[in-house]
């Protein structure tokens, strides 16, 4: 397993792109992320500025009221400051962090919703909602990333595709999906499995190219 | 034991109940190699919010940034150990995520960087034309069934067209092209198949601009070549890259 030789190292060939001389736009979520969790606020406001449309639009995506989406958005944005201490790089990334806390939280809040049934099972595994956004290349940027993850998903079985987008996007349980695709449990849970394996090497292998 | 992984898709979805989500927990404490599956799951996972964006409204940040300037940081350490992984997978995660940031970031800055350059321009040459121009990129920009494509020239750079077939026309922004001398310039082709048809021609000794691509609809791809300044009317050298418009 371990190489004896120890030589197994962090890459040191993906160097950051040099800039050509656009100011700013070099501030990362996996550079300010630590420097937050050094307490440091205005590394904070960069990195809320950063990934607050992300949190704010997924946590919405998922229950689908903006009043709500934004008080979840709120607690989510607190926590990522409250507990950046305890992300750590080698285990993902820093919006990936994020990105799984928000969708906890959203979730969280869907489940103690349920009870008031204001929710109907009409969410749907449409196609991610593009908001107008006035910068060109936050556009792009967006654009290219969602095409991909959009590509990728189109790679999938129906049933992959189904049971992951049921789950994440609408924020039900496996037992809910697999009583919304009439299938049984034991398929849904495989199909939700062997589906984010497939995607993960859809969006792996389609990043390095 | 080998129940509960079948686990591993529902949970990293946050699809499981308290009770699942706890002994899938403790089952992750116990098996390295499933840890790192779910870390790398994770991370795909959150790629699915990619298409989610949206601006929240301005006073979120006066409150979050409130909140935080009295909310006191946890400290580091004692969280959980579920996610523990093995060097094999933290390496493979880490270098798609860095390979991710790379090539966002090169993209990012691409764009910044030619739409930086058409202000200039327009500043210098200050015609409607210029102003024209840009007002139309940005109307491209704005089409709801615009299609992104990005490639690489050979010989360095990047070709990135953006495409509406709705309103037939695009946006090119060719960046970091090889350099070229003040006697050729830069030409773009929209392709039908093996048939190139001459597009925008470039300034010369042009490598990097922004352009405005029209009739793009039913075309196959957008082809850059150098050609002598002022452009001619078949390719006179083999395409640096071909960027598909489907």
């Amino acid at each position: 397993m371990t190489d004896p030789s120890g030589a197994r190292r962090r890459p040191d060939h993906l160097v950051p792109v040099p800039t050509t001389g656009n100011t700013g736009r070099v501030d990362d979520a996996d550079t300010l992320l630590p420097a937050v969790a050094r307490g440091d606020e205005a590394a904070f406001t960069r990195l809320y500025d950063l990934v607050a449309p992300r949190v704010y639009g997924l946590v919405r995506r998922v229950l689908r009221d903006p009043a709500q989406a934004e008080e979840v958005a709120q607690e989510v944005l607190v926590e990522v400051w409250r507990t950046a201490t305890r992300f750590d790089p080698e285990r993902g990334s820093a919006t990936g962090w994020v990105c799984t806390i928000a969708h906890r939280r959203a979730v969280d809040r869907v489940r103690s919703e349920q009870a008031s049934a204001d929710r109907q099972l009409r969410v749907a595994a449409s196609a991610p909602t593009v908001t107008h956004h006035d910068d060109v290349e936050e556009q792009a940027t967006r654009r290219l990333e969602q095409q991909q993850v959009r590509r990728c998903l189109g790679d999938l079985t129906d049933l992959q595709r189904e049971s992951i987008t049921l789950a994440y996007y609408g924020g039900h349980t496996y037992r809910e999906v697999a009583e919304l695709l009439g299938t049984g449990l034991p398929t849904v849970k495989t199909r939700m499995r062997d589906g984010l394996i497939r995607l993960r090497d859809c969006l792996g292998t389609a990043v390095a190219r | 034991m080998n129940d509960i992984h079948t686990l591993a898709g529902a949970y990293v979805l946050d699809a499981v109940d308290d009770i699942e989500r706890a002994a899938f927990a403790r089952h992750l404490a116990d098996c390295p190699s499933c840890a790192g599956e779910v870390a790398e799951l994770l991370e795909t996972a959150a790629r699915l919010a990619d298409g989610t964006w949206s601006v929240p409204p301005p006073r979120l940040r006066t409150d979050v940034l409130a909140q935080v300037s009295r909310t006191r940081q946890v400290r580091p350490g004692g969280g959980s150990g579920r996610d523990r992984r093995t060097a094999g997978s933290r390496w493979r995660t880490l270098s798609v995520a860095a390979v991710a940031a790379v090539v966002l970031a090169a993209g990012a800055g691409a764009v910044t960087w030619t739409v930086a350059q058409q202000r200039v321009r327009d500043e210098r040459v200050a015609t409607a034309a210029a102003r024209a121009e840009t007002e139309r990129i940005r109307t491209v920009l704005a089409q709801p069934d615009l299609a992104v494509q990005r490639r690489g020239l050979s010989g360095g750079g990047r070709l990135t067209v953006f495409s509406s077939p709705g309103q037939d026309s695009g946006v090119a922004l060719l960046a970091d092209a090889p350099p070229i001398p003040a006697d050729r310039a830069y030409q773009l082709w929209l392709m039908d198949g093996e048939t190139a048809r001459p597009a925008n021609v470039l300034p010369a000794g042009v490598n990097g601009d922004t352009v405005v691509l029209t009739g793009v609809r039913g075309r196959s791809a957008v082809a850059v070549t150098v050609e002598p300044a002022g452009g001619s009317a078949q390719p006179s050298t083999s395409p640096l890259a071909i960027v598909p418009l489907t």
